[in-house]
């Protein structure tokens, strides 16, 4: 759960006759992530057959998806479909070509009618902008003095069209307006009929194609054209019938037919990035430890004589291109998606899911800490649950509320009750908005808490990673770890000077500072951590990674940018550390908010009247709701700022494995 | 996901995070010292670009396929910023990322037209593919099968029921009668932008201010390059050039684009609008040359433009935007080294077309 599945890269030698059975092994599994292998086989070879029957496999598949769409058949597999064989091109091909003939026949003149009819009713539209128009079509067209454009034009065009011609006279109609397809016309004199057909033409106006077969006035070429339109409406409709005959005759026929062609395909898909050697076949991929026995077993069940070799890849040093997967069971599935919508865990690098399974409750508990409210978020999650991993999220973020709510003593907002009860009243602990300084100390003490983890995180990826400069001298490494100790000792100090009673730093920080011997130590600690890992970071990690003390851009560069550097590490410490005092912030908010509520009942109506009730409930809601998004973007912001930055490198990459059907990821 | 602080607080984090990956001046310095093709590989596998040149096998290594493994880092940029730009914004950023299949489409359809006069036993597709940008599963375009249909005309057929398919409707009539791509690509590139400004135009608030500089700039790239390189090459008429460019942007107006059209002085409307380009007379001068360099010039503008974004309120669209479009230049800096190392170009040729360095100096 802390870690990405162990991978092992996994060479196969297959002989060329055992090709098609490993090829169905591997691509029913959905263990294995392939790697196009080309690249190992011999270049002489020329191109493999097999490239030219994944094509053909390609096509007849879309051929068939084509027919089922002209049928009105859903693009399903048989209900009991399996992946039995791969299924020779020269047995499926008579039964697509079988099918296909009766569907073409009878698809080719529907298609042709609706072109008609499409023609039909284009006319039609042409004509309708100039139905009022009493004159011959064609007297249009041969005017002696006038120029005229009549057509249509992508909307978009219009005003570009009119700049144009600005600078010759004319005029310009929209005779029909359409967001896609206006209808316009341009008139202007026979003497600038070369600029405006220009412009026309570069505006992409298409000339109206009238109807020449029909004569007349438009009114009566409308009429006529109406006739035709009804006769080829009726003669689809019958055509619609056949096809639905046809539909129920072949669509058995043809969900197996595209079983078998899909099964096929992926299946040579595979084959086409194997490494092509004289007699054998060279195939490399990833596969989870854990299942490589397994895969192993059932590949030698089809081929007696193919060599495995597998690697384990050891989280050390591993190369970049090793696939992750995630091993969290489902109900962290919020959690996961949370952790990679930042990123994606490196393979060496812990998964930090099932930690922030635990932080993002406690501190969005914290900062929402009702025990109604807290119900009503986990109910809304248990809701959510069927339908997206982000319910059982809510769920948990609705439970720490609970608890924290029994802890606050709050419920819808009620203070009083749980308080004084006999029973609940034992797990009282304080009151966010009476005992201010102490909840925002334990925010802080949290948070310092979380800081330290990280850093501790970090260490231990820098580790297993075998990065040693970035564990001895990243700035979240263990010098960064001692400067932010000695950080924390000064600030303690500052704090006990500035305050001479209670404030908002926890007592644990003060008496750090407080310390002769720590607040002695801690400045020569500052120093020491500053050089180490801010100013000589970059350069120390490039030495004890090749052993050179790279210094980039020259020391002029290098001065400015550590200055900067020196300054900006400073301030991030002090704002990381604080940052979670908002955690105590947004629980006495919370408090607050609806402490208000109550004070705006009581405005409205008596204790127990409908009015008082009313606004209860819907200050409730609104509290519930506001409260509820503003708490996910502090925790969201909490984590993703200042606890995975610290730790958290991500962009590994997807573990997807072949599959048939598509495979759920772990 | 609302917009403000609470929409952008993991996407700003994410994409700083990102932009922290981009080479650095020094390093695309370093870069283009590389003796060779094969030591700027090396090189380039000790960056960010590594692990996307990790599947490729030496001998594997041409600059082809190259580049089109470091147009992978581009696209997973693209594919991380478009799920988790906030809602209001995200069809902004999609269409910022249809720009790359606006390029396929084009390169699909060259390819149709000259895939007659290719002499190779790989098939057409095979060979397309790999200048193709890796869109993966935002492609709307069927680009195997149009590739394979042959014809433009049957390839265009294929658009049904894409972005692209209106757009291309009333170009094809005038393909048809032309037989000739330039009709078909105009209205593509026109369609294209109208409809990313119109989407930065939906915006609101900060986030239309941001982007409308970082989109209009780009735009006002485009729309000048347009009308010179139509005017200078094509010969085109007035009206035409005005039909074939757009009439906004941020700093390019319409009337500097009209003025042009008019047979206005180009290099006084371009030191109007741009007073720090100098000598654009002589860039003009010998347009074979002069063009790209003023490409080069207007592109520094469109990289000061974004470099700002990343100044002060880090709450709006214009820091992912600006990430994306860096990313961009970063990869056509990196093209030209490929291109240019591959070739044995001769530094002083290659080295002003470099956008990452020239930045520095």
């Amino acid at each position: 759960m802390f870690f990405p599945k162990e991978m092992s890269e996994v060479e196969l030698i297959i002989p060329a006759k055992d090709i098609v059975e490993v090829a169905k092994v591997l691509s029913n599994q959905g263990v294995f992530h392939q790697i196009d292998s080309t690249y190992l086989g011999l270049e002489n070879l020329g191109p493999s057959a097999w490239q030219e029957k994944a094509g053909n496999y390609s096509t007849l598949e879309r051929r068939i998806q084509s027919m089922m769409q002209t049928l009105g058949i859903a693009e399903e597999y048989p209900a009991k479909a399996s992946a039995d064989n791969m299924v020779e091109l020269e047995t499926l091909t008579p039964g697509v070509n079988r099918i296909e003939e009766e569907v073409k026949g009878i698809s080719d003149q529907l298609s042709n009618l609706k072109k008609r009819l499409e023609m039909f009713e284009s006319q039609l539209r042409q004509l309708e902008p100039i139905a009022n128009v009493d004159v011959e079509v064609g007297a249009l067209k041969n005017s002696s003095y006038m120029h005229s454009i009549l057509g249509i034009l992508p909307a978009a065009n219009i005003s570009r069209l009119k700049t144009s011609i600005g600078r010759v006279p004319h005029v310009f109609f929209i005779l029909r307006e359409d967001a896609q397809k206006p209808v316009v016309w341009v008139l202007g004199p026979k003497s600038n009929s070369d600029v405006l057909d220009r412009a026309a033409k570069s505006a992409y106006l298409s000339p109206l194609s009238l109807p020449d077969e029909f004569s007349g006035t438009p009114e009566q070429i409308t009429t006529t054209l109406r006739r035709e339109i009804d006769a080829t409406k009726k003669k689809i409709v019958d055509l619609e019938t056949n096809i639905l005959k046809l539909a129920d005759k072949h669509k058995t026929e043809l969900q197996q037919l595209l079983w078998d062609t899909h099964v096929s395909r992926v299946m040579a898909d595979a084959i086409v990035r194997f490494g092509q050697l004289r007699h054998t076949y060279v195939v490399v991929g990833w596969v989870p430890s854990k299942e490589v026995d397994g895969f192993a077993k059932k590949v030698k069940n089809v081929s007696k004589e193919v060599l495995i070799e597998t690697t384990k890849i050891e989280y050390k040093n591993s190369p970049s291109n090793v696939p992750v997967a995630l091993q969290n069971p489902g109900f962290l599935g919020g959690f996961e998606a949370l952790v990679n919508t930042y990123s994606r865990p490196r393979y060496e690098e812990i998964d930090p899911t099932i930690l922030i399974a635990i932080t993002f409750p406690l501190l969005y508990g914290a900062m929402y800490g009702d025990v109604g409210h807290g119900l009503v978020l986990a109910l809304i999650g248990l809701f959510l649950s069927r339908r997206t991993t982000l319910g059982g999220l809510l769920v948990a973020c609705g439970i720490s509320g609970m608890i924290f709510g029994f802890l606050f003593g709050s419920i819808f907002g009620d203070e009083h009750t749980l308080p004084h009860h006999p029973f609940f009243g034992k797990f009282f602990w304080l009151s966010p908005i009476h005992d201010v300084l102490e909840i925002l100390q334990i925010a802080i003490a949290a948070g310092i808490v979380l800081l330290i983890l990280s850093h501790l995180l970090n260490l231990y990826n820098a580790a297993r990673s075998g990065n040693w400069g970035r564990f001895f001298f990243d700035s979240n490494g263990l010098a960064g770890l001692f400067l932010y100790f000695s950080f924390l000792v000064l600030l303690g100090g500052i704090g006990a000077n500035l305050f001479t009673g209670e404030s908002f730093l926890p007592h644990f920080l003060l008496d750090l500072g407080k310390n002769p011997l720590l607040s002695s130590i801690a400045p020569i600690l500052f120093v020491i951590g500053l050089l180490l890992a801010t100013i000589f970071s970059h350069p120390l990690q490039h030495w004890m990674h090749d052993g050179h003390f790279v210094v980039e851009g020259g020391w002029g560069m290098f001065a400015v940018q550590s200055a900067a550097e020196v300054l900006e590490k400073i301030i991030s410490m002090l704002s990381n550390t604080l940052s979670y005092v908002r955690v105590g912030a947004f629980a006495i908010v919370h408090a607050g908010f609806t402490g208000a509520v109550f004070v705006i009942a009581k405005l409205m109506g008596e204790e127990g009247s409908f009015a008082y009730l009313a606004v209860v409930v819907l200050g409730n809601l609104f509290v519930i709701g506001l409260e509820g998004f503003i708490v996910t973007i502090q925790t969201m912001r909490l984590h993703y700022y200042e606890f995975f930055s610290k730790f958290f490198l991500g962009g590994g990459a997807n573990f997807e494995p072949l599959a048939l059907a598509k495979v759920k990821e772990n | 996901m609302a917009g403000g602080v609470s929409g952008y607080a993991a996407i700003s984090t994410r994409v700083r995070a990102m932009k922290a990956d981009l080479l650095s001046p020094q390093e695309m310095a370093r870069l283009s010292e590389s003796p060779d093709f094969a030591s700027l590989v090396a090189g380039l596998k000790n960056t960010p670009y590594g692990k996307y040149l990790s599947g490729l096998k030496e001998s594997d290594l041409t600059p082809r396929r190259v580049v089109f493994a470091i147009k992978n880092k581009l696209s997973d940029s693209f594919n991380s910023v478009v799920g988790q730009a906030p809602n209001e914004t995200r069809s902004l950023v999609k269409q910022l990322y249809r720009y790359y299949e606006v390029g396929n489409l084009k390169a699909v359809l060259r390819s149709i037209q000259t895939v007659s006069t290719w002499k190779t036993d790989i098939s057409s597709w095979e060979r397309v593919r790999e200048v193709l940008f890796p869109f993966g599963s935002f492609a709307t375009i069927p680009a195997q099968a149009m590739v394979e249909s042959g014809n433009v005309g049957g390839a265009v057929e294929l658009l049904k029921g894409t972005p692209y398919e209106a757009t291309m409707s009333f170009a094809m009539k005038r393909f048809s009668a032309e037989q000739n791509l330039f009709p078909l690509e105009v209205a593509i590139d026109l369609d294209y932008w109208r409809a990313l400004w119109a989407a930065t135009k939906r915006l609101s608030g900060k986030d239309q201010e941001v982007a409308v500089k970082i989109i209009g700039s780009l735009l006002d790239m485009n729309n000048l390059m347009w009308v010179i390189r139509y005017k200078v090459y094509h010969k085109l008429s007035e009206e035409e050039l005005i039909n074939y460019t757009l009439p906004f942007g941020y700093r390019v107006k319409d009337d500097d684009v009209r003025a042009i059209a008019t047979g206005a002085d180009i290099a006084s409307v371009i030191s109007k609008i741009y007073p720090g380009i100098q000598d654009v007379n002589a860039l003009l001068e010998d347009p074979q040359t002069g063009l790209p360099k003023l490409e080069q010039q207007l592109k520094r503008q469109v990289i000061k433009t974004c470099l700002a974004a990343f100044v002060g309120d880090p709450f709006h669209i214009g820091i992912p935007l600006a990430y994306l479009l860096l990313s961009d230049f970063e990869v056509q800096d990196l093209i030209v080294l490929i291109e240019a190392k591959s070739t044995n170009i001769a530094e002083e040729e290659y080295m002003p077309l470099l956008l990452k360095t020239n930045l520095v100096q």
